[in-house]
């Protein structure tokens, strides 16, 4: 996948987690994501469709998780309910519908958001497609953004 | 005054009721919808003076709602802000055909969210 098509979704990240929650945040180098199906405790997914068709996953640890929708309400969420999922939920539709805006080769229109959250499941990614994987660390854990998207 | 607060998401339909809570806005003058049919349901069974809209909500969503409810004479006036991860231009151009007053993109902090809104209200 060229760098123009994940690039958007790094600057969407970016501009979610750091500038937005003032987490003290560090993106990792995108590689292609080898095994689809290795990703942590907590998974929001979005469904790209248009004129172009692709995912994003965002997916953190059980404990991120927690942490991180904490953040975005100004409280301290301590187990993963209904509340914290519609959260984690939310923080995936805010990255793709952001870069929907420097996405400009394609019109795209995004799915609404599904949260999945165990230890064995299985993300059915669109086919023939790699998905790329970008890593981050934070203060409050790693987690990250996965992007596959037809070119 | 009424507000109704129109979004799948309960994390941020409380945002905006707290941003709005914050500026000494009445708790009862706060509704909530959780998508756009609900919306257009507590729009005819009593007036709403503004309107907060997200885009992307099952059954009805943002921009379906804004047509039908531009589409009632009562409603033709009354002030829309879209607040949607939407930021596509197309997007944006779409929601005003539609009839939206003001689009912002999420994320947006409290303080910048209430000056939008401000306009569009009296504060008591």
């Amino acid at each position: 996948m060229k760098a123009k098509y994940v690039n958007p979704f790094l600057a969407a990240s970016m501009t979610l987690f750091k500038d937005f929650l003032d987490l003290d945040i560090t993106a990792g180098k995108p590689f292609v994501l080898e095994d689809k199906y290795r990703l942590d405790d907590v998974s929001a997914l979005i469904g790209l469709a248009g004129e172009t068709t692709g995912a994003v996953v965002l997916s953190f640890s059980h404990d991120t998780a927690l942490k991180v929708v904490s953040r975005v309400e100004g409280k301290n969420y301590q187990f993963l309910g209904a509340e914290v999922l519609d959260g984690v939920g939310e923080l995936v539709n805010i990255i793709a519908g952001n870069a929907k805006k420097d996405l400009t080769d394609f019109r795209i229109s995004i799915s609404l958001p599904g949260v999945i959250t165990g230890n064995n499941y299985q993300i059915r990614w669109p086919s023939g497609i790699p998905v790329i994987c970008i890593p981050f660390e934070s203060e409050i854990g790693r987690f990250t953004v996965n992007v596959s998207l037809r070119e | 005054m009424k507000i109704l607060i129109v979004d799948d998401s309960g994390v941020m339909r409380r945002i905006h009721k707290n941003t709005l809570l914050e500026q000494k806005i009445p708790e009862s003058a706060l509704l909530e919808a959780e998508d756009g049919m609900r919306a257009l349901e507590m729009s005819r069974k009593q007036v709403i003076d503004l309107f907060l809209v997200d885009w992307n909500m099952p059954n009805l969503d943002g921009l379906s709602f804004v047509r039908k409810i531009r589409s009632q004479p009562e409603y033709a006036e009354t002030p829309i802000i879209m607040i949607t991860s939407e930021a596509a231009k197309y997007n944006v151009m779409e929601a005003i055909q539609a009839g939206v007053t003001n689009y912002v993109v999420k994320p947006i902090r409290g303080n910048v969210l209430w000056e939008k809104i401000s306009q569009y209200i009296s504060v008591r």
